[in-house]
C-alpha cells in the first residue's frame, strides 16, 4: 500500500533535527525550548519570591547574576516581574501546549501524515527561535529589560515610562512571537479540516484535537489584535507617535492609554483560554483513558469547550472594571463572564462523572489529569469574585487576582501540558520515563503548587496589592510578612520538586526503556497504528476509522476481542461487528 | 452564619479567608482578612466577599468529595460502568449543576452587585446632589499623591486653592467626591479600609467617592504598577471630626494664596471640577 511520494526523511544533520518539515521533530524542537523557558521563568519567579521573602536582601546563588551586592533593587524587580509573565505566557506554556502538543499530537491523532503545510511549520519555529533571541537579548540590553509588567500598559510602556531598549526588543518580540502563533494557528486549523482520516468525523476527533482546534481559531482571531497593539507601541516608542500617550495635562489628551488596554484585553482575556483549551482537550481523553470509561457525554464537553471559545471573545471588560468603565457597560461584561460558568460546570461535571465509576488506575499521567482538575476548579470559583464588579473593585491589582490565574492560565496549564509529556513521551521518543520519578514529582508538585496559591489569594484578601518591590511599607499589609515567607519556602521546595522530573525527562530520552507501541492500552489512531516513535509521514497506509477515542469497557466488545478497549480503527471479528452494532 | 461561615471556610481549605476584621494600623496583628473597614457602604463588598466565599468553599468542597470518592472507590479492581452520558437522564446533572451555579452563585453575585454599582458605588449624582458633600480634585504623579481643595472663592482651578501632598484630610461622616487625575502613567487610587479603588489615568478624569464612619489616619495605595517606586506611593487619609477639619480647612485656605508660585508649572494640574448632577 505504499505510496510513491513516501519518501524517507531527510538524513544530513542539519535538515533531520533543525530544518525539518516533520511535525513530530517541530514539536520536539517546541518541547526543548518551551521547557528551557520554562525554566528561566520559574527561576525568575523564585527570585521574585526571595524579594517577598526577604525584601532587599541578598539573593543566595542566583544574586551573583544580578550584579552589584547580590541583592534586587527596586528597578531590577520590576524588570522580573515583567519577563517572569512575558517570557511564562508567551515562550514557555505557549510552545509547550500549542507549540509542542499541538504539533505532535494534531496529524496523529486525526491519521494525517503531516500538517497541512509542513514548511509554514517550520517558518513558525524559526520565527519563534527569532523572537526567543530577543527575549534573550533583551536581558543584556542598556538599562536593562523590560519593565512596564506583562500587560506593558503604555505610558508606562512608552520612552516616558520605560526607556531601556529591553522594553523595545520585548515589544518586538510579542510580535514576532505572534506572528509565529499565526503561522501555527492556520496550519493547525486547515489541517484538521482537511487531513482528517476517512471516517474521522468531527465528533469521532478526540477531545485532545478539539482543543487544540478551537485554540487555534482563537489565535488567529485575537493574535492578530495583540500584534496590532503591539505594532502601534512600538510606533510610539520609536517613530514619536501618540496613539497612547495622553500628554502632562490632566484632562487634555491627545492619545489614549485605554485604547492599548482595550486592544490587549480583546487579546488577553481570549488568551487565557488559547492556552487552557488544549490542556481541557487533553484531560478530557486521559480521564477517559486511564478510567478505562467513555468520555462522559463527550458532545457535551465539545460543546461546552466550542461555547467557552465563543463568549471568551465577549467578556474582556472585567479586566477594566476599575479604569473608570461606565455602569452599563460594566454590568454588560459582568453577566457575559459569569455566564461563562455555565460551560464550565458542564466540562467539570463531565470530567468528574468520567472518573466516577470508573476503573481508575493511577498511572503519572492520569494524577497530572486530575490535578489539573483539581487546581482549576479552585481557580475557575476565585475567579468568580473577579467577574463581578462590586468584589473586584476590592480585589482588583491584589494577589488574589495573580493567585486566581496562576490557578488556572499557569497550574492548570502547565500540569495539563505535563499530563500530556508523561502520556506522549513513550510515542515521541520511544521510551518511557520512570514512574516512580513520575509520581514523586506528581505530589510534590500539587501539593506546593495549591498551597503557594491558594495563599495568595489570602493575602489579596488581606488587601496585599500585586508587583509591589516591597509590600510591608504598608501598616496594614506588614503583618503579612510571615504568611509572604511561608509561601515563598512553598515556592522554593516546588522548584525543588522539579528536579526529578528534569533528571527524568533528560534521561528517559536517551536512556529510557525502550517503549511499546501501546502502553496505555488506547485505541486512539497513534497508539494503534504507529510505532514508537512513528516514523517520518507517519502511517503507512492511512486508516480508516470506524469509532470515537472513549471506546472502553464496552461488554460486547469485550466479549467480542477479550479486552476493555478497542481501536478507532480496529475492525471486529465479523460476527461480533452486528451484535456491537446493535447493544451500544 | 458567622459560625456556618467560619466552619465553611475552613473545611474549604482556604486556610484563613476567615471574614475578620484586622486593624488598620497592622503591626502585632496577627489575623488574615479584609481590612478593617471603615466607610458607610464598604459593608455591601464585605458582605457579597462572604456569602460567595461560603457558596464557593461549599462547591469546592462538594468537588474535592466527589473526586475523593470515585478515586478511593472505584480503582483498578473495579471494573468500569459502561455508560456515555449521552442520554437526557445523564445530561441532567452537569446541566442541572450548570444551572445552579448560574442562578444561585452568579445570580446572588449579579442581583447584588448591580444593585450595589448603580445605586451606590457608582451613582454619582446622587452623592453630588447632597449638599453636605465635600469635592476634592486628586493628582496622582510618579510617586506622590496631591490633593486640591477649593480655595475661599468656592472654585477649582484658581490661585487660591488649597492643596496637600501625600495627605488627604476628609472629615468623618461627610460624604467626599474625588475627581482623579494623572500627569504621567496609570496609577490606581486605593483606599483599603473605604473599599474604594479606581485608576488614575492620564488624559482623562476618573471619580470615586466615599463616607468615613470613624475618625483616624488610614493608608492610601497606589494599586497599578507605575513604574520603579511603584511600591512607595503610599498616601495617608485623615479622617477629622467635622469641627476640626473645617478649622483646619479655614486655617489652610487662609495661607494659600500666599503659597501660590506662579511659576511652578507642576502645581497647575487642576481643573474646573466636572459637575455630573443631572
Ligand atoms: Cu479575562
Ligand atoms: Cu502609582
Amino acid at each position: 500500500m505504499s505510496e510513491p511520494y513516501l519518501h524517507p526523511g531527510p538524513t544530513s544533520f542539519w535538515f533531520r533535527y533543525f530544518f525539518s518539515t516533520d511535525h513530530k521533530v517541530i514539536a520536539r524542537q517546541f518541547l526543548w525550548s518551551g521547557l528551557s523557558f520554562l525554566l528561566l521563568g520559574g527561576l525568575l519567579a523564585m527570585m521574585i519570591r526571595w524579594q517577598w521573602a526577604y525584601p532587599g536582601q541578598r539573593v543566595p546563588l542566583l544574586g551573583l547574576i544580578l550584579g552589584g551586592d547580590g541583592a534586587i533593587t527596586p528597578s531590577s524587580y520590576t524588570g522580573l516581574f515583567t519577563m517572569h509573565g512575558l517570557i511564562m505566557v508567551f515562550w514557555a506554556i505557549t510552545p509547550l501546549l500549542i507549540g509542542a502538543i499541538g504539533n505532535f499530537c494534531i496529524p496523529l491523532l486525526i491519521g494525517a501524515r503531516d500538517m497541512a503545510f509542513p514548511r509554514l511549520n517550520m517558518y513558525s519555529f524559526w520565527t519563534f527561535a527569532l523572537s526567543a533571541a530577543l527575549v534573550v537579548a533583551a536581558f543584556f540590553a542598556e538599562l536593562g529589560p523590560a519593565t512596564a509588567g506583562w500587560t506593558t500598559y503604555p505610558p508606562l510602556s512608552t520612552m516616558v515610562g520605560a526607556p531601556s531598549a529591553g522594553q523595545t526588543l520585548m515589544v518586538a518580540a510579542l510580535f514576532i512571537v505572534g506572528a509565529s502563533t499565526i503561522m501555527g494557528g492556520i496550519n493547525y486549523i486547515v489541517t484538521v479540516i482537511r487531513f482528517r482520516a476517512p471516517g474521522m468525523t468531527y465528533m469521532r476527533m478526540p477531545l485532545t484535537v478539539w482543543g487544540l482546534w478551537l485554540t487555534s481559531i482563537l489565535n488567529v482571531l485575537f493574535v492578530p489584535i495583540l500584534g496590532s497593539a503591539g505594532l502601534l507601541l512600538l510606533l510610539d516608542r520609536l517613530a514619536g507617535t501618540k496613539f497612547f500617550i495622553a500628554g502632562a495635562m490632566v484632562g487634555r489628551a491627545a492619545g489614549d492609554p485605554l485604547l492599548f488596554q482595550h486592544l490587549f484585553w480583546i487579546f488577553g482575556h481570549p488568551e487565557v483560554y488559547i492556552l487552557i483549551l488544549p490542556a481541557w482537550g487533553v484531560i478530557g481523553d486521559l480521564l477517559s483513558f486511564f478510567a478505562r470509561k467513555p468520555a462522559y457525554w463527550y458532545r457535551g464537553t465539545v460543546g461546552a469547550m466550542a461555547a467557552v471559545t465563543i463568549v471568551s471573545g465577549l467578556v474582556y471588560g472585567h479586566h477594566m472594571y476599575v479604569a473608570g468603565i461606565s455602569p452599563m457597560l460594566g454590568l454588560g461584561f459582568e453577566i457575559l463572564t459569569l455566564a461563562i460558568s455555565f460551560p464550565a460546570v458542564v466540562l467539570f461535571v463531565n470530567w468528574l462523572h468520567t472518573v466516577w465509576q470508573g476503573s481508575n488506575r493511577f498511572a503519572v499521567p492520569m494524577l497530572f489529569a486530575l490535578g489539573t482538575v483539581f487546581v482549576f476548579g479552585i481557580g475557575g470559583l476565585t475567579g468568580l469574585f473577579l467577574g463581578t464588579i462590586s468584589t473586584d473593585v476590592y480585589l482588583h491589582d491584589t494577589i488574589w487576582v495573580v493567585g486566581h490565574f496562576h490557578l488556572t492560565m499557569a497550574a492548570a496549564t502547565f500540569l495539563g501540558g505535563l499530563a500530556a509529556i508523561y502520556f506522549w513521551f513513550p510515542k515521541m521518543f520511544g521510551r518511557e520515563m520512570d514512574p516512580t520519578l513520575g509520581k514523586l514529582h506528581f505530589w510534590g508538585t500539587i501539593v506546593l503548587l495549591t498551597a503557594v496559591f491558594v495563599a495568595m489569594h489570602v493575602a489579596g484578601y488581606a488587601g496585599q496589592s500585586r508587583r509591589l518591590y516591597d509590600p510591608f511599607q504598608y501598616g496594614f499589609l506588614r503583618h503579612l510578612a510571615p504568611l509572604n515567607r511561608w509561601t515563598s519556602f512553598a515556592a522554593f521546595a516546588l522548584g525543588a520538586f522539579q528536579l526529578p522530573f528534569m533528571f527524568n525527562f533528560i534521561k528517559s530520552a536517551f536512556a529510557g526503556k525502550k517503549a511499546g507501541a501501546n502502553p496505555w492500552q488506547v485505541g486512539t489512531l497513534e497508539w494503534t497504528h504507529a510505532p514508537s516513535p512513528p516514523p517520518h509521514y507517519n502511517y503507512q497506509a492511512i486508516p480508516t476509522v470506524l469509532r470515537g477515542p472513549h471506546e472502553f469497557s464496552d461488554p460486547a466488545i469485550l466479549q467480542a476481542l477479550g479486552k476493555d478497549w478497542v481501536g478507532q480503527a480496529e475492525e471486529l471479528p465479523s460476527a461480533s461487528e452486528a451484535k456491537v452494532a446493535a447493544g451500544a | 452564619m458567622q459560625r456556618l461561615m467560619r466552619t465553611a471556610t475552613l473545611a474549604a481549605g482556604a486556610v484563613m479567608l476567615l471574614p475578620r476584621a484586622s486593624g488598620a494600623d497592622g503591626p502585632g496583628e496577627a489575623k488574615v482578612g479584609l481590612p478593617l473597614d471603615v466607610s458607610t457602604e464598604g459593608h455591601r463588598i464585605d458582605a457579597l466577599l462572604h456569602q460567595t466565599l461560603v457558596l464557593v468553599g461549599l462547591l469546592f468542597l462538594g468537588m474535592l468529595a466527589w473526586m475523593a470518592y470515585a478515586l478511593f472507590r472505584h480503582r483498578q479492581g473495579h471494573s468500569a460502568r459502561f455508560e456515555r452520558g449521552e442520554g437526557a437522564a445523564g445530561k441532567a446533572l452537569p446541566l442541572g449543576m450548570a444551572a445552579f451555579v448560574f442562578l444561585v452563585v452568579d445570580g446572588n453575585l449579579f442581583v447584588k452587585s448591580s444593585r450595589d454599582i448603580d445605586h451606590v458605588f457608582w451613582n454619582f449624582s446622587a452623592v453630588e446632589s447632597r449638599p453636605d458633600a465635600l469635592r476634592i480634585e486628586v493628582n496622582a504623579r510618579q510617586w506622590a499623591w496631591d490633593f486640591r481643595y477649593p480655595g475661599p472663592d468656592g472654585r477649582f482651578d484658581s490661585p487660591d486653592d488649597v492643596i496637600t501632598l501625600n495627605e488627604l484630610k476628609v472629615p468623618a461622616g461627610r460624604p467626599v467626591v474625588l475627581q482623579i487625575g494623572s500627569t504621567d502613567v496609570i496609577h490606581s487610587f486605593n483606599l483599603p479600609n473605604l473599599r474604594v479603588k479606581v485608576d488614575a489615568l492620564p488624559g482623562s478624569i476618573s471619580r470615586a467617592w466615599f463616607q468615613a464612619t470613624r475618625n483616624g489616619q488610614f493608608e492610601l495605595a497606589c494599586a497599578q504598577h507605575c513604574g520603579t517606586h511603584h511600591y512607595k506611593m503610599r498616601g495617608l487619609v485623615t479622617v477629622l471630626p467635622e469641627a476640626e477639619f473645617q478649622s483646619w480647612l479655614a486655617e489652610a485656605q487662609a495661607h494659600s494664596l500666599r503659597a501660590f508660585d506662579e511659576l511652578d508649572e507642576s502645581a497647575r494640574w487642576g481643573w474646573s471640577w466636572k459637575d455630573h448632577r443631572p
